[in-house]
């Protein structure tokens, strides 16, 4: 929407008249200053404008389906090297891919659908996908030819809703915190025992590492720019982001208390200053402060590993949550369907998008291609097929799903429709709070009252 | 309104048409219904239908995903009450208030230093004007972002004389300062056409002030400015119109949250986050009126205002 143009262009042929004849001239630019007036503010109004039909057969009368997902580079990769194996397989079949950052990806989805040109593949997270279902925009996937026999049981049921199976996981993953073992060798300070540690031990580490390290390196990245170590902290203490029915399940005490520990961890410099969260927030997974060799520790999914240990160089080492009591089994960790493969229910071409659907979640060869990028294969018999060609990096985040099974809290509530708002409420108090805008007691009251009318 | 009137005279005709005249009036009528076309095709399709559409979509609730349902006088009721929204406003109130009469304050100046004839002053118009057609785009948007930084360009120099810059961009003091400065710096496109005023003023006055004594700031108080004024009534007209609508820059800069603390969430950029981001398209469509109505008010009180103190030569 730069609306100048329009405005600017009248302008300039105002000024160009402006040296001819002078008072007829200075009538006329009276005149277009109106006129130009008018046409700019017209323009406010009509930002931006429909998308129109997709091309969905291309001339050699192949059926061409668009496939859209977030990630980085490496996700680009793999999932091209998937579709390849696919397009052989299927020489009827052309997948165009369609991918970006998290951060636009919902708006340009949201766009898409409502402009009738949704891509007929598209990657769905947990957080917006109550909302597309229950609103009709994505397929019942199981009024179509895909084997989910395989699948995990938990895994199978996360992308069922009222509108039947919405989504099939395409893997799992769990909150975890990962290390950056340089960082903590250059600081001359030991990687804590994740099965024992408790908050304590992470705001002393963290702040040990700060205190060690040149100016600029911290022990930790803050949290509170997502919900997923909010839901953490909130089942270690009793509670959970939602309840069953939809509902937000803490209290505005709940979360100030999450943002007092922030504080302090901030005043004892575990973590950034506020300016420097704010700025890491917008980094890239590449550019992130666990990745730069700026953090010593960072809260990430366990499917992340990989890419962060490539943008690293480095190796990276997982961790579970810290508890309240210093026990693994009270982290109340949980399993993730990371992301969900979902269609769009306008699709022209159902049968295609099911047997795309199908060949990522169950052939051998999607799964060689994909590895572990979108988390453990929830496809027991892929998932052991492909485990000789994992990479160490993949063989670390399945080694930690595996390990952390008898320690798992109950699954958690699925997020309701509105609960793609939250994210961003969090992230806009944290910064309220960690630059001193407001008291932690204000801000979860606040948050609080945002976080329900969205989900309501 | 004097321009208004002006114009209606300048359309008005004088004394009734004959029949041939009436007859070649009308195949002009025809041709350049013609030549225009191509534009009132792009008007339709492009501007009035989704004005319209967006007109509808202010009395629903719409989100996206399924049709929308009427919901009358809702979504301009709920406005009174959005905290959110009140702030929006506060920003961009700000940022109109303070950058466009501080844009206009250095174009002029540099319009007045470019003016006293230097040599090669096509050369330094360009450079000047360049800004103005790169201030808009995300590169330079990402570009400030990087030179306002943390540890970025401006930091480093301050950090060479001891002082410890703030993060300019991500600290919500000094982020929204940051932005008005970028639209400060994109002062090419009002620069050119206070030149172009500048040329216009008779070189006898000036003359003739300098014989009875009247210093450069007397020739320039009573001069320059009043000869300048319906330049300077054009610039600001298009100028407030304009800021009143920047997104580009608030949206880059804040990466698309108007962060941090909402400190640079425009009121259009808010419109975007309630329209593509939280499925709420029906309460977009009416902010969007409702930015209408502000910048038709602001315009018509600049018109007004315009009377006591816009000078016409003619």
């Amino acid at each position: 929407m730069p609306v100048n143009s329009k405005g600017e262009a009248a302008a300039s042929a105002a000024a160009s008249q402006t040296r001819t004849s002078a008072p007829k001239a200075k009538r006329k630019l009276r005149a277009s200053a109106l006129v130009a007036a008018t046409a700019a503010a017209v323009l406010a109004l009509t930002a931006c404008g429909g998308g129109g039909g997709s091309e969905t057969k291309s001339a050699d009368g192949k059926v061409e389906l668009r496939f859209a997902w977030w990630g980085g580079d490496k996700r680009a990769q793999v999932t091209q090297e998937a579709i390849a194996a696919f397009e052989a397989e299927n020489p009827n079949i052309k997948i165009k891919p369609e991918y970006g950052d998290w951060s636009g990806y919902w708006d340009k989805l949201a766009t898409q659908v409502a402009a009738n040109d949704a891509p007929d593949i598209i990657q769905m997270d947990e957080k917006y996908i109550t909302e597309y279902s229950t609103r009709g925009a994505l397929l019942d996937l199981s009024k179509y030819d895909i084997d989910t026999s395989k699948l995990d049981a938990a895994a199978l049921d996360a992308g069922k809703g009222e509108k039947g199976l919405t989504g099939i996981a395409a893997g799992i993953n769990a909150a975890t915190i990962l290390a950056n073992p340089a960082v903590f060798q250059a600081a001359g300070v030991a990687i804590p025992d994740d099965k024992t540690w408790t908050w304590e031990d992470f705001e002393r580490v963290s702040a040990e590492v700060t205190a060690k390290s040149p100016k600029g390196t911290y022990g930790a990245a803050a949290y509170g720019t997502d919900e997923a170590s909010l839901g953490v902290w909130l089942r270690q203490n009793g509670k959970s982001l939602y309840t069953s029915d939809g509902k937000l399940g803490f209290e505005p005490s709940d979360i100030a208390e999450w943002w007092a520990f922030l504080k302090q961890l901030s005043e004892k410099k575990a973590v950034p200053s506020a300016s420097e969260v704010v700025e890491a927030e917008a980094a890239p997974l590449d550019q992130s402060g666990l990745a730069t060799g700026k953090n010593g520790l960072a809260f990430w999914w366990s499917n992340q590993l990989p890419a962060l240990e490539k943008a690293a160089g480095g190796e990276l080492q997982i961790l579970r949550f810290p508890s309240k009591t210093g026990k693994a089994d009270d982290a109340e960790l949980w399993y993730k369907a990371s992301q969900f493969w979902s269609a769009s229910s306008r699709t022209k071409h159902p049968e295609e998008t099911a047997k795309f659907i199908d060949f990522l979640t169950n052939n051998v060869k999607a799964g060689e291609a994909l590895l572990a990028d979108r988390g453990v294969y929830p496809n027991s018999e892929v998932r052991d097929a492909i485990a000789p060609k994992l990479a160490k990096a993949d063989v670390k985040v399945v080694d930690f799903i595996a390990g952390i099974k008898e320690e798992l809290g109950d699954a958690p509530a699925a997020p309701p429709k509105g609960a793609g708002a939250i994210q961003e409420i969090v992230k806009r108090y944290t910064s309220e709070v960690l630059f001193d805008r407001l008291s932690t007691e204000e801000a979860g009251k606040k948050a609080v009252d945002e976080m329900k009318s969205a989900i309501s | 309104m004097s321009a208004i009137g002006e114009l209606s005279t300048m359309t008005r005709r004088k004394g009734p048409m004959t029949k041939e005249e009436k007859k070649a009036n009308g195949r002009d009528n025809k041709a350049a219904y013609i030549f225009l076309l191509p534009w009132l095709i792009g008007l339709v399709a492009i501007t009035v239908g989704p004005m319209l559409m967006s007109l509808y979509l202010s009395f629903t609730d719409y989100n996206l995903l399924q049709p929308p349902e009427w919901v009358g006088l809702d979504n301009f009721i709920r406005m009174f009450g959005d905290a959110r929204l009140h702030n929006s406003l506060r920003v961009t109130f700000t940022y109109v208030l303070v950058g466009v009469p501080l844009q206009l304050g250095v174009a002029l100046l540099i319009a007045l230093v470019l003016d006293k004839g230097l040599r090669g002053l096509p050369f330094y118009r360009s450079i000047f004007y360049l800004p103005s057609l790169l201030g808009g785009s995300v590169a330079v948007a990402i570009l400030w972002k990087q030179i306002f930084g943390t540890t970025g360009l401006v930091n480093q120099v301050l950090a060479m004389v001891g002082i410890e810059g703030p993060g300019w961009i991500s600290d919500p003091n000094t982020a929204l300062g940051s932005i008005i400065l970028l639209h400060v710096w994109t002062f090419g496109s009002p620069m050119i056409i206070f030149l172009a005023g500048l040329r216009q003023i008779p070189v006898m006055y000036y003359e003739a002030a300098k014989v009875d004594g009247a210093t450069t700031l007397q020739q320039f108080w009573r001069i320059t400015l009043p000869m300048l004024s319906p330049i300077i009534f054009f610039n600001l007209v298009l100028q407030i119109i304009g800021s009143f609508q920047s997104f580009t820059q608030a949206f880059i800069v804040s990466g698309g949250n108007g962060g941090p603390s909402d400190s640079t969430m425009f009121f259009t950029l808010y419109l975007y986050q309630k329209g593509f981001g939280q499925f709420d398209m029906g309460y977009a469509s009416a902010m969007a009126w409702f930015l209408l109505v502000i910048i038709g008010v602001f315009t018509a009180i600049n018109f007004i205002a315009s009377k006591y103190w816009v000078f016409y030569d003619d």
